[in-house]
This record gives C-alpha cells, structure tokens and sequence, in this order.
C-alpha cells in the first residue's frame, strides 16, 4: 500500500482575513490549521510572560499570517483544490480582500505520534538519580536510582538544568526519614526523587490541578503513593502543622520571593530550603531577599544561565 | 519553573478532535513535542466547546516540553452560528447567505476583545463586520 500523502496548502494574508480563509479551507475539508503570525511572537514578548526565550519570529511582512492546511492526497483532491480556487477568485472584489497565492508542498505521512519518542533516552541526571521515559528499558547499576517519568507538558521532566541543581542538592543534603515538601511540584519529579532518596514522608503541591494530576499519575507510576502525597494548594497557603526537614521549590525568582515568609515561618531553625529555577541574573536579589528572611546561604549552585541555593534557616 | 521558551505554535483544531493527523503532528513533531499529550490535554480542556474550532496557542520549551492556552473560537465560526447558516457565501459580494444583527456583531467583538488585535471595540467591531463581508453575511440594524 501506498503511504498516506498530504498537500500543504499554505497561504500569506491579511489578519482581518484569517477567519474568513479558516472557514474556507474547512469547506474544503481541511480540518484545522497552522497560522504562523510574527505579530503573536511580538505580543508574547511585549507581555513579559516569558522569562527567556529564542523564539524565530516568521518571515511574513507585518499584519500578515501565513496559514497552512492539510489535505489528504486522494482521489478527491483534485476536486477540492478546484473548490478553494473557485472559492478565493469568489472574493475577490470583496474589501479588503486581496489577490491571494497558494503554494503547495507534499508531505509524507509519518508516524507523528511516536516519532518524537527518539528525542529521549534515559539520562543520568545526578550522582544516583537516572529518569527513565515509561517506553525505555533501563536496568540500574550499582546504587543508581531510576524515575520513570514521561516527558509532555511543561511540568519537569528531570532534564532541566534547574531542576537537575535540585535533584543534586537533594542527594547531598537530604538524610534517611526527613519530611520534605515540595513546593510547585509540577510532574513530581522532585517529589519522587525526594522519595526514592529516604525521605519518610514527601508532601508535594502545586496551584495547578492539571500539574497536580500529572504529578499524581507520575507518583502512581514509580509506586510512591504511599510516601507522595500530591495536593492542590497555592504555595504552602495553610500549611501549619507540620515542620519539614527539607522545602524544595523549582519556580522562578519572583514566586520565590513572594513565597519566602511562608517558608520563613514553616521552617525551624537549622532546617534548609532548595530553590532554584533561577536565572543568574535575578540571583543576587534572591540571595538578598533570604538574607532578609533570616536564611544564610549554605551552597550556591550554577548551571549555565541558571542558578539554585541551598539556604539554612537561622 | 522557568524555561527557555524555543518556539511557539498557534493551530487552529476541532474542539475534542486534536489528533496526529496534520496539522497538529507536523507542527508539533518538528518541536519533538509528545503529540499524543498535547491532544489529549487539548481534548479535556476543550471537550464542552464540541463543534467548534477552538484556536489554540502552544509554548515550546528548550527540554521539549509545553504548555497551551485555548482562545476564544473564530469570528468566522461565531458569525455562522449567529446567522444560523452551515456554509459561507461562496461569492460574498452577489450572494448574501446569512443575515446578524449589529447588536449580536457587537457581542461576538466584545467576546473576541481579548483575543483579537484591535486597539478598541469598535476597531473590533469593524473587523468582525470585515468578517461578516467576506462571508456574504449581512450586518444589519436591529
């Protein structure tokens, strides 16, 4: 059997005419599109949601977007490329609307859906932390650790130049039967590592449900339930009757600082704080600021642009 | 955890639906992104907007992972249910298929607003009328 082509339709026009050529391909039966848009770029960066970014910005001429739809190569294609043709000369006299070119380009089909598998592999992250993606076998040696833990949403999974300071700072600090919380869980992967090293007891938080479910999926995965206890809460908002021996939090500077009384109050003295998800250049305001909360700086930690602190309570 | 943020996606895909399939693989499978988490994740978040196209924006991050926002759906896709009508004009300037109020167009800007480029909502307003134009859908006075 032949493999499954697809034509590239592939579009540059106005803005305002995003919607009405979106409608038309979808007439055509091109289900859902790309719109590259240098302008969405612009906005994201405007917006200072980003804390670092490398973003290409797309080579279409300002006001623009280019749009690319998909439409199996078959026995109907023909038909339906002479529908759109028929469809864009339509509009042509309409305002605003513009002479528009579609460029095509052939695609094969690929197995998208596993494809990106091959980006990872099992990956030695500390002295004895290794993660392991669920779909790759790995066999530990010596005293190594191994996380199974499955990359997708933005929620760490264990690879991060941050979140590797804090696995690290865990293995050196962290003794056998010590609470430790965890503080923006995200997958878990500090939880599980946490659980894995010793501690007795880990309860892991973050404000995120969809976070929470995948941590919890994730703690289910690598059979912590019983020592990982995952819970919707911003921050450590109403955590008072237990004193851990460890906080971890893998954030960014600012939720760092907002958070430092909380972690100020719950801590008792001689108790640490990992925190990291720190670009170097906020560092010395964060140091600052622990300073402030009665912290002393155990151990800077650098990696690359990001830093992480090990800082005892006074 | 802040990242480095590497890329970012806008795709346009059926609320509930998002599959392999182009064109969320190839957009995505460039970015070594987990297809099948993102469209499992796009289908919960948009599964009671079923029928509509729902655009969605997705960050990609230097360790591959991601995070989306879903946005409001097409004026395109609004206007058509608004007029009560399945198809535009094909040619919008003889043939008017579907009529919506002023009042109802000043609704869709106003739930467009924030998703939309326009400075305020009566630039919106004439960008959804432009809209309305392209699709031989009369704007008319209450």
């Amino acid at each position: 059997m032949a493999t499954l082509k697809w034509r590239e339709l592939s579009i540059t026009t106005w803005q305002a005419n995003m919607d009405a050529l979106s409608d038309i391909f979808e007439s055509v039966g091109a289900i859902g599109m790309v719109v590259e848009d240098p302008q969405l770029i612009a906005d994201y960066i405007a917006s200072n949601s980003w804390d670092h970014y490398d973003v290409e910005i797309p080579d279409v001429p300002p006001g623009m977007v280019r749009l690319k739809a998909y439409l199996p190569v078959d026995s109907r294609l023909d038909e339906r490329l002479n529908l759109l043709q028929h469809e864009l000369l339509a509009r042509e006299n309409t305002e605003g609307w513009s002479g528009h070119t579609v460029t095509f380009n052939d695609l094969l089909e690929e197995d998208w859906a596993n494809a990106w598998k091959a980006f990872f592999k099992p990956e030695k992250v500390g002295q004895r932390i290794v993660i392991r993606p669920s779909w790759e076998d790995y066999e530990a040696k010596d005293d190594e650790l191994v996380i199974s833990i499955d990359p997708g949403m933005a929620f760490g999974t264990g690879n991060h130049p941050t979140t590797v300071m804090c696995i690290r700072a865990l293995e050196d600090y962290l003794n056998t039967d010590e609470l430790v919380m965890d503080v923006g869980t995200g997958s878990g992967v500090l939880a599980i590592t946490a659980a894995l090293l010793g501690a007795s007891s880990v309860k892991a938080f973050d404000n995120d449900p969809i976070a929470v479910n995948v941590a919890r999926e994730n703690v289910a995965m690598n059979e912590l339930d019983s020592i990982v206890k995952v819970e919707e809460k911003d921050l450590l908002q109403g955590v008072e009757e237990e004193s851990p021996d460890i906080i971890v939090a893998n954030i960014v500077a600012d939720i760092i600082i907002r958070f430092l009384p909380q972690a100020q109050q719950i801590l008792r003295s001689g108790k640490l704080l990992i925190t990291s998800g720190i670009i170097q250049h906020r560092l010395d305001e964060v140091v600052e600021k622990l300073t402030d909360h009665n912290f002393i700086v155990e151990e800077l930690i650098s990696h690359g642009e990001w830093a992480a602190i090990v800082a005892r309570r006074e | 955890m802040a990242k480095k943020v590497v890329a970012v996606v806008k795709l346009q895909c059926p609320a509930g639906k998002a599959n392999p399939a182009p064109p969320v693989g190839p957009a995505l499978g460039q970015h070594g992104v987990n297809i099948m988490a993102f469209c499992k994740q796009y289908n919960e978040a948009t599964a009671a907007q079923a029928g509509l196209v729902i655009p969605v924006e997705i960050s990609i991050y230097e360790d591959r992972s991601f995070t989306f926002i879903t946005k409001t759906p097409p004026a395109a896709v609004l206007l058509k249910k608004a007029a009560g009508i399945e198809t535009a004009s094909g040619t919008p300037n003889t043939k008017k298929v579907g009529k919506v109020t002023r009042e109802k167009v000043q609704e869709i800007a106003e739930l467009k607003m924030k998703d939309l480029n326009a400075a305020s909502v009566d630039a919106a307003v004439r960008m959804i009328e432009g809209t309305a134009r392209s699709m031989g859908i009369e704007v008319i006075e209450a």
